[in-house]
C-alpha cells in the first residue's frame, strides 16, 4: 500500500478546536451559538445521525436543541415553524433532517431558512454565493471535502481536479468551490463516456455517487489525492460494511493520498455544521449591530 | 474538413420570431402584454445604444419597453426606490439594470434588489443559485444563447466532452451549468489552467469566453468539434487602412473553422443571441407571474 490515509477524525477534532473557541468568544459577546434541528416523521437512521450532530455541538460549544414534528404535519404548518426559528433571536442556526415525509418537497424548505440562519448551506442564495466565489455558508458535505483537500501539500491554483457526480449539495458545489480556488476542475456523471479518461487526468478526483467500488485503482493517477464521499452499506461475508464509491484496496495502491470510510469526509462534514453555526451566528451578530446599535447616527 | 458556420443573425431573429408569436397569443388568449423595463444610469455612450437596440426590438416583438433614464449623480436610495416600483408594477414582468454603474453605486446590491423573478438578466444572487441547484431561474442571457444554439445545432448534447474557457460570473460559471443540465461531461478551464491546448483539444464542444483576440488557435481544436465564441474583441486592422479596426473573437477563425465541424463567427455569431434572450427570458417571466405553461424552448 502506497497511499498515505487521511484522518478524517483527526481533522474533525482541530475544526472542532477552532470552533470551540469561536464559540467562546461569541459567548462572551452574549452572542451564544444556538442550533435547532428540525425533523419530521419517525426515522431511526436519522435519529442517530441527529444524537450524534448533538453530542458533536455540545464538544464543539454549540447549543443544540431537537425538535421533532409528526409525520402528518403540513408544509405549510413547516413553512410556519422555519419562519417562526427565522425571526427568534435565540437561534443562530436551523437544520432540516432527512429524510422528509413523501409529502414535504425539501427544496421548499429549505428555501425558507433565513440565508442568515442557512447552517446546512442548502439555500439558494448561499448555493449562488459559492457560485460567485464569495464563501460565507457553504453545505457542509462539499465544504468538508475541500478542507481534507486542502490539508494536503498540493497547490490548489491550476491543479486538474475531476469530480464524479454531479449533485447539487455535493458535486457542483465542489467543483465550483475548487474553480474558485484555482483549480482545473472537470465534472464527470453517468452520462460522461469514459469516466477514467477523466479522472486518469486528475491529480485530485472527488467521488460522491452512491455507487460501492466505482472508482478502481486504474482509474487513478499515480500519486492522485483520492476523496471518497460515498457511504454505502453493503453485506460481505463478514457481515454488513459501511464502504465508499471508491474501492479502498485497489485505490490505495496507486493513490497519493486517499480518505478512508468510514472515518473520513463524514466526520470533517458534522464539524463544519458546527463552524457553519458559528459563521452564521458571527454573521447575525454584524448584521445586529449594522441595523441597530450603530452609535455613530 | 471546413466548419459549418452557426449563423447567430438568422438564429436570434427565429427566436426573436418564437417570442413575437408567444407575445402575440398572450395578448389575444390572455389579454396580457409582456413588459420590459430598462434602467439606465449616465450616459455611458455604449450602454446608451445598447438600450435604444433593446427598445427597438422589445417593441418590434409587440411588448411593451419601459425605459428609465436617470442623470449619472443619481443616489443608491433613489435608483433603488425606482427599481422598488418597477417590481411592484403588475405590468412589469422583466427588469434590466444596464451595466456597468456609475462608480458610486454599489452593483451588488442594485442587482440584488431587482425582484428575482424579474431578473431578466439571470445576474441575481438567487437566480444563480437556483440555477447551480437545477430549479427554475432566470438564466443569464449570453450563455442561454450559447445552449439555443447548440441545441439547434446537435439536438441532444448528452454525453458530450464540453470545455467552457473562462469562469466569469455572467458567462463561463452559468454556461458551464447549463452544459451540466444537459448532461454534458463539463471542464471549466482558465488562466491557472496547465495544458490548456490539451483540455481544449479534448473537448466536442468549445465555448471560448475568455475576452482575449484570437487566442484559441485551430491546432487546439479536436476535428469535428462545435466552437461557440462568445469572445468580441477590438483589434487594430491596418490592412483596412490607417487607424481602422475590425472585431475578432476569442478564437483565431479561419484556422478554427478549418477543424471544426461547426462555429459561430465574430460578429453575427452570439452577438445577436443575446437581445434575442433578453426577449426570450421576458416572456417566460411573464408566463410564470401569470401562472401560465411557459413556452417551450426558450430557457434552459
Amino acid at each position: 500500500m502506497r497511499a498515505a490515509v487521511i484522518d478524517g477524525k483527526a481533522v474533525a477534532a482541530e475544526l472542532r478546536a477552532e470552533v470551540r473557541a469561536d464559540a467562546q468568544k461569541l459567548s462572551e459577546l452574549g452572542w451564544s451559538p444556538r442550533l435547532v434541528s428540525v425533523s419530521v416523521g419517525d426515522s431511526a437512521a436519522a435519529e442517530l445521525y441527529v444524537r450524534n450532530q448533538q453530542k458533536q455541538a455540545e464538544s464543539a460549544g454549540v447549543q443544540f436543541e431537537a425538535r421533532s414534528y409528526p409525520a402528518e404535519t403540513s408544509l405549510e404548518q413547516l413553512i410556519g415553524i422555519l419562519q417562526g426559528l427565522n425571526h427568534d433571536p435565540r437561534v443562530n442556526g436551523i437544520i432540516i433532517q432527512r429524510p422528509l415525509p413523501d409529502h414535504i418537497p425539501v427544496k421548499a424548505l429549505q428555501k425558507t431558512v433565513h440565508p442568515l440562519k442557512d447552517v446546512e448551506g442548502m439555500h439558494p442564495a448561499s448555493i449562488g454565493n459559492i457560485v460567485y466565489n464569495d464563501l460565507a455558508l457553504g453545505p457542509c458535505t462539499a465544504v468538508a471535502a475541500v478542507e481534507i483537500l486542502k490539508t494536503l501539500p498540493l497547490q490548489m491554483e491550476g491543479l486538474n481536479v475531476t469530480v464524479i457526480g454531479h449533485s447539487e449539495i455535493v458535486g457542483k458545489p465542489i467543483a465550483f468551490l475548487m474553480m474558485g480556488l484555482g483549480a482545473t476542475v472537470t465534472v464527470c456523471h453517468h452520462m460522461t463516456r469514459s469516466v477514467a479518461m477523466h479522472s486518469r487526468a486528475a491529480d485530485a478526483v472527488f467521488v460522491a455517487v452512491g455507487k460501492p467500488g466505482l472508482v478502481t485503482g486504474d482509474m487513478i493517477k499515480p500519486g492522485a489525492a483520492v476523496i471518497d464521499i460515498g457511504i454505502n452499506r453493503v453485506e460481505t461475508p463478514d457481515g454488513a460494511r459501511t464502504v465508499g464509491d471508491a474501492d479502498f484496496a485497489s485505490c490505495s495502491d496507486v493513490a497519493g493520498w486517499i480518505t478512508p470510510v468510514p472515518g473520513g469526509v463524514g466526520p470533517v462534514t458534522v464539524a463544519t455544521l458546527m463552524k457553519n453555526a458559528v459563521l452564521a451566528t458571527r454573521m447575525q451578530m454584524d448584521h445586529y449591530r449594522d441595523s441597530y446599535a450603530r452609535t455613530d447616527v | 474538413m471546413t466548419a459549418q458556420v452557426i449563423d447567430g443573425k438568422a438564429f436570434a431573429a427565429t427566436v426573436r420570431e418564437k417570442v413575437a408569436g408567444h407575445v402575440a397569443r398572450l395578448k389575444e388568449e390572455n389579454g396580457i402584454t409582456p413588459g420590459l423595463a430598462v434602467v439606465l444610469v449616465g450616459e455611458d455612450p455604449a450602454s446608451q445604444v445598447y438600450v435604444r437596440s433593446k427598445g427597438k426590438q422589445t417593441v418590434e416583438v409587440g411588448m411593451n419597453s419601459y425605459e428609465h433614464k436617470l442623470d449619472a449623480d443619481t443616489s443608491e436610495a433613489d435608483l433603488l426606490a425606482v427599481i422598488d416600483t418597477l417590481n411592484n408594477d403588475p405590468t412589469v414582468h422583466g427588469i434590466l439594470v444596464q451595466l456597468p454603474l456609475p462608480k458610486h453605486l454599489d452593483e451588488d446590491l442594485v442587482i440584488n434588489s431587482v425582484a428575482p423573478e424579474k431578473d431578466v438578466d439571470g445576474f441575481h444572487i438567487s437566480n444563480v443559485g437556483l440555477l447551480g441547484t437545477g430549479q427554475k431561474s432566470m438564466v443569464p442571457c449570453t450563455p442561454l444563447g450559447c445552449l439555443m444554439m447548440l441545441r439547434d445545432h446537435h439536438g441532444s448534447l448528452s454525453g458530450l466532452d464540453a470545455v467552457v474557457i473562462g469562469r466569469s460570473n455572467i458567462v463561463g460559471k452559468p454556461m458551464a451549468q447549463l452544459l451540466l443540465g444537459d448532461s454534458c461531461t463539463v471542464t471549466i478551464a482558465h488562466s491557472r489552467t496547465k495544458d490548456l491546448p490539451e483540455v481544449v483539444k479534448r473537448a466536442d464542444i468549445v465555448v471560448a469566453a475568455v475576452g482575449r483576440p484570437e487566442m484559441v488557435p485551430g491546432d487546439w481544436i479536436k476535428e469535428g468539434a462545435t466552437v461557440i465564441d462568445v469572445g468580441i474583441n477590438r483589434i487594430d486592422a491596418p490592412e483596412k487602412g490607417e487607424g481602422k479596426t475590425r472585431l475578432v473573437g476569442d478564437v483565431h477563425y479561419e484556422s478554427a473553422a478549418a477543424v471544426a465541424g461547426a462555429i459561430t463567427p465574430v460578429p453575427g455569431g452570439v452577438g445577436p443571441m443575446t437581445i434575442a434572450c433578453l426577449l426570450a427570458n421576458t416572456v417566460t417571466a411573464c408566463c410564470r407571474a401569470n401562472g401560465l405553461a411557459e413556452p417551450e424552448g426558450l430557457t434552459a
